[in-house]
């Protein structure tokens, strides 16, 4: 069985989890507590085909391009939150564009290798807690091959 | 016209108050005051995910910090102690009364010193 989109979100915890300034890293975990800051969460992405405009008589379970929009969101607590979010901001947007395992071995899984891992942009949120809240999604889009048959 | 100063603020005070000390920028030291604790549990909401944290606060008279020398200017990051902890205060809603605004009550918001 080899299940690209989950592969893809499993290696993105495991690059979040390789920063030095996040505490702890969750996946599609929604209740956090202060004392677990700074903190990130892998959100899975919603995932898109372009087969409703396919007209061919193509057989179902032939391998389709695929893309996935999974979202990264950092937490933080600190009077000065802002420089703290923008440099975890480009700690991790390195890490994803430049990770091997994401770049060689997963999102190029297409007959050609033509799966592709880009940066889409980002979105804050800020609030007051016992410090100033900050929080940074990035959103990321990935596009690889979908194989019926390999799941 | 009732004294909510004499009949409801003091009382409360006496009851649920704590001592505090307060230093304010621009003003002579540190003063003595009592204030009720009023942190609160506070859930900041982004994206979906909730972070639990307090939002902390104190209420103090504000003919107290008048009689002792804080006038309103002086509120805005001025160092406040009191149930062991140290706090800034970041900013304040002025609570009002019946007797005016000036006799009422003021919320400290606070936040971390560091």
């Amino acid at each position: 069985m080899i299940d690209v989109r989950e592969n893809i979100l499993a290696r993105l915890v495991a690059i979040v989890g390789t920063m030095p300034s996040i505490k702890q890293v969750f996946r599609n975990y929604v209740d956090l507590t202060e004392d677990q800051l700074p903190a990130a969460a892998v959100l899975d992405g919603d995932e898109d085909t372009d087969d409703v405009a396919d007209k061919s008589m193509r057989p179902p379970e032939r391998p389709t391009l695929t893309t996935m929009t999974p979202e990264i969101v950092i937490f933080k607590l600190a009077p000065q939150v802002g420089p703290d979010i923008s440099m975890l901001r480009r700690e991790l947007i390195k890490l994803v564009l430049y990770d091997t395992e994401l770049n060689e071995q997963i999102v190029k899984t297409g007959r050609y290798g033509n799966g592709a891992i880009r940066y889409l942009g980002c979105q804050t949120d800020l609030g007051w807690e016992r410090s100033m809240f900050g929080a940074l999604k990035l959103n990321f889009h990935f596009k690889y091959a979908l194989r019926p048959a390999d799941l | 016209m009732i004294d909510y100063s004499a009949l409801l603020f003091d009382p409360v005070y006496a009851e649920l108050g704590v001592p505090a000390t307060l230093i304010a920028a621009g003003t002579a030291g540190q003063i003595e005051l009592t204030v009720i604790d009023d942190t609160r549990s506070k859930i900041q909401t982004a994206n979906g995910v909730e972070v639990r944290s307090v939002g902390p606060g104190a209420f103090a008279r504000i003919p107290e910090l008048t009689a002792k020398g804080i006038a309103r200017a002086d509120y805005a990051n001025a160092a406040i102690t009191f149930n062991g902890r140290t706090w800034a205060v970041r900013s304040y809603d002025v609570r009002g009364s019946p007797n005016g605004e000036d006799l009422g009550e003021v919320r400290f918001l606070l936040m971390a010193n560091e």
